[in-house]
């Protein structure tokens, strides 16, 4: 029976930095029995007001609410928006803050990509990955805590460079760290790659081809998944990323598997900087003084933070606050892309095709289906989703 | 010249050539692989065509500042890690642009939120529904717009209630 | 005690909630759950709906939309019941102040018990007040 304006409707809330809230529906599916035929992108849970706060805050209590704008990648907010003050001043942090910006904000990638392992683990219903990985996450969290003093949000880069130093009983213990989780990753690896239900469920799935990648400007993993080598490490360097040698990984898979095998890949090229850093910090002082009035300036910051390309401009206006202050986060960037590859998928593929592309969200998302044949609106919790899909799944 | 300097250059002439000089009213070089230029808000589409021909296929966002009299809307495009920003002028009274998502779709939610949160209106783009501001906010409260404080948002915010 | 308030002291049902802020306080109420911190130990069950949960888990802070739905998911909540507000933000507005869709913190919204700072908390510090949440939920 051909279902014209009378398809059932699927709704998604599901945000870039915060998990979605009661009615919010964010995502909009429109279904053909168990395919998905149309998505629509609407956002607008957690609307903070923070870009509009920056204007009324200096720089320096700007860089404490820039770094809580997601909990998950702080640090790359933070040494985005340092860099970019400084470039706005025309300062330059110390040789030895370059390298400790880069030896965390690396740790920091390992972080995340952990903890997305848990998650996508999760998300499949594959519980014991997401403990094991968050149990091996804790290592990462000891050696944040350990350099920087916190476990998450770690106040450590600032204007100039960065307010710790990194003390050499503790590069002792990071090494040990690093090759722990050196390990771990090389376990997972083996095991995803032959662990045939994770396949089955990753492989083929949330296609996104390398042209609609580009066309659609996506960022990060999900862009390297498609075959497309864009780092901004390597594109646009910053920090001692000119100096420390490291590999871009891509995959040609252009599924959930090769966004898999991207950031398990990442984790490894990671620990390797990490160890170059510590191996190369050179001596000095960590940070230079800074004046609290930026001259008139417009500058433009980008970082490779773990979802991709992150993106900060400032207008300053020569007083201590600035004129304008944009952030574009990795997620929003590949927002389109992920309408684009839900697209022709099954509804049972939706969560795992969501987590993929790896947005700031977590599991009480709730999911709103409107049947508007019969008129109702039935609302299921992300649960209940994950729950039909390991069902459907369990079918095939 | 280095190799930077030298592709700059011959992008200013190019756009220059594809839209005429007197369309361009400002060029910058900020530093490496950072490169500002301005143009009429007439002659932006023209512009950005060029560019995406010249290999600029990424845009990583669009930023907007009220500057009073006028909204600047940036154009933030990327060539391999070459960041080269288009800067436009739009009246503050009447804040219309013709939309680019015709030649680069991924501008679709960028478009949106500077829609929502300064009121520049993208004509031509298939869904300028609020994007970022939440269910019950007020219609024509810009946020961003430097006419309104905070406590100012804040008040008419809760008079929706 | 009671036979209900043993079972209520020895193995609260806990609904976490998370208003939105940063995430960082809902990973470390997750890490709490995990083998390292495992809060399982102290029978708690993290479960999903209103109705079963004794105490009510709140991290990040109150923004207009939220503040409905917090306060209809704990009327829907059977008493006694608790909130626990885990953060900065969920305390207060935390560094969120100044943010013109923010309210404040949890209270604005509806009635705390507890109230863990920090900016994460983190999982030793969400244990600590969850245990002071039992030794209240004995005296209630």
């Amino acid at each position: 029976m051909k279902l014209s304006e009378a398809e059932t409707t699927f709704q998604v809330p599901i945000g870039p930095q915060h998990p979605a809230l009661a009615e919010s529906e964010n995502f909009t599916f429109t279904v053909d029995g168990e395919t998905v035929v149309d998505v629509k992108a609407r956002l607008g849970y957690v609307h903070r007001g923070i870009e509009k706060a920056l204007e009324n805050g200096t720089y320096i209590q700007n860089l404490y609410l820039i770094e809580r704008i997601c909990g998950i990648c702080s640090h790359a907010h933070t040494l985005c928006y340092s860099q970019n003050i400084d470039e706005a001043l025309g300062i330059e942090a110390p040789p030895r803050a370059q390298y400790i910006r880069t030896l965390v904000a690396e740790l920091g990638r390992v972080h995340s990509h952990y903890l997305w392992l848990g998650l996508a683990g999760h998300e499949i219903g594959f519980d014991t990955l997401f403990m094991y990985a968050w149990r091996d996450r804790e290592v990462v969290m000891d050696l944040q805590e350990m350099i920087t003093g916190n476990r998450v949000n770690f106040a450590l880069f600032t204007i100039g460079g960065v307010r710790r130093d990194v003390a050499s009983n503790v590069v002792e213990r990071v090494r040990k760290g690093v090759n722990i989780l050196e390990e771990r990753i090389k376990y997972y690896k083996k095991m995803c790659a032959n662990e045939v239900t994770l396949l089955k469920r990753a492989v083929g799935v949330g296609i996104l081809k390398p042209s609609q990648a580009i066309n659609l400007c996506a960022v990060g993993p999900l862009l390297r998944a498609s075959g497309v080598k864009r780092d901004i490490r390597k594109d646009d360097p910053h920090a001692a990323y000119d100096e420390v040698p490291f590999n871009v990984i891509t995959y040609d898979g252009c599924d959930v598997a090769s966004r898999l095998f991207v950031r398990v890949d990442e984790v490894v090229e990671s620990l390797n900087i990490i160890r170059y850093a510590l191996d190369h910090l050179p001596d000095g002082p960590i940070r230079v003084k800074f004046p609290r009035r930026v001259p008139p300036n417009e500058t433009i910051s980008r970082v490779e933070a773990p979802r991709g390309e992150l993106f900060h401009y400032l207008k300053s206006n020569g007083t201590d606050k600035p004129e304008r202050y944009k952030v574009r986060t990795p997620t929003l960037a590949n927002i389109p892309s992920l309408c684009e590859m839900l697209k022709g998928g099954y509804i049972a593929d939706i969560p795992i095709t969501i987590a993929s592309i790896d947005p700031c969200f977590c599991c009480t998302d709730r999911v709103a289906i409107v049947d508007t044949v019969k008129g109702k609106k039935r609302i299921w919790t992300w649960d209940q989703l994950r729950r039909y899909s390991e069902k459907w799944h369990g079918r095939l | 010249m280095t190799t930077t300097q030298e592709s700059q250059v011959g992008i200013v002439e190019g756009l220059k050539e594809r839209i005429g000089s007197d369309n361009i009213l400002d060029t910058r070089t900020a530093r490496e692989r950072r490169f500002f230029v301005t143009v009429k808000a007439e002659a932006l589409k023209a512009a950005v065509s060029y560019l995406i021909a010249k290999g600029f296929r990424h845009i990583t966002t669009i930023s907007g500042v009220d500057l009073s009299d006028r909204i600047e809307v940036v154009y933030h495009l990327d060539r391999e890690g070459f960041q080269l920003s288009v800067k436009v002028a739009v009246p503050e009274n009447n804040p219309v642009m013709p939309t680019i998502t015709d030649i680069i779709p991924g501008a679709m939610l960028y478009e949106r939120e500077v829609h929502d949160l300064l009121g520049v209106v993208f004509e031509g783009h298939p869904d300028l529904s609020r994007l970022v501001l939440p269910e019950k906010w007020p219609d024509g409260l810009h946020p961003l717009r430097k006419k309104y404080s905070v406590e100012d948002i804040r008040r008419m915010v809760n008079e929706v209630e | 005690m009671g036979l209900i308030k043993w079972a209520r002291v020895k193995s609260p049902w806990i609904l976490h909630i998370n208003t939105g802020a940063c995430n960082a306080c809902d990973i470390e109420v997750l890490a709490a759950l995990t083998p390292r911190f495992d809060v399982e130990r102290f029978g708690v069950l993290l479960k999903g709906s209103p109705r079963h949960a004794d105490a009510l888990v709140v991290t990040g802070t109150v923004t207009r939309q939220v503040k409905d739905r917090l306060v209809r998911v704990y009327e829907q909540m059977p008493e006694p019941k608790f909130v626990v507000a885990v953060g900065g933000c969920a305390c207060t507005a935390g560094v969120f102040h100044s943010c013109y869709n923010v309210y404040g913190g949890v209270d604005q919204a509806i009635p705390v018990d507890a109230y863990i700072p920090g900016c994460p908390a983190k999982p030793e510090a969400i244990i600590d007040g969850v245990v002071k949440l039992l030794a209240k939920l004995k005296g209630a």
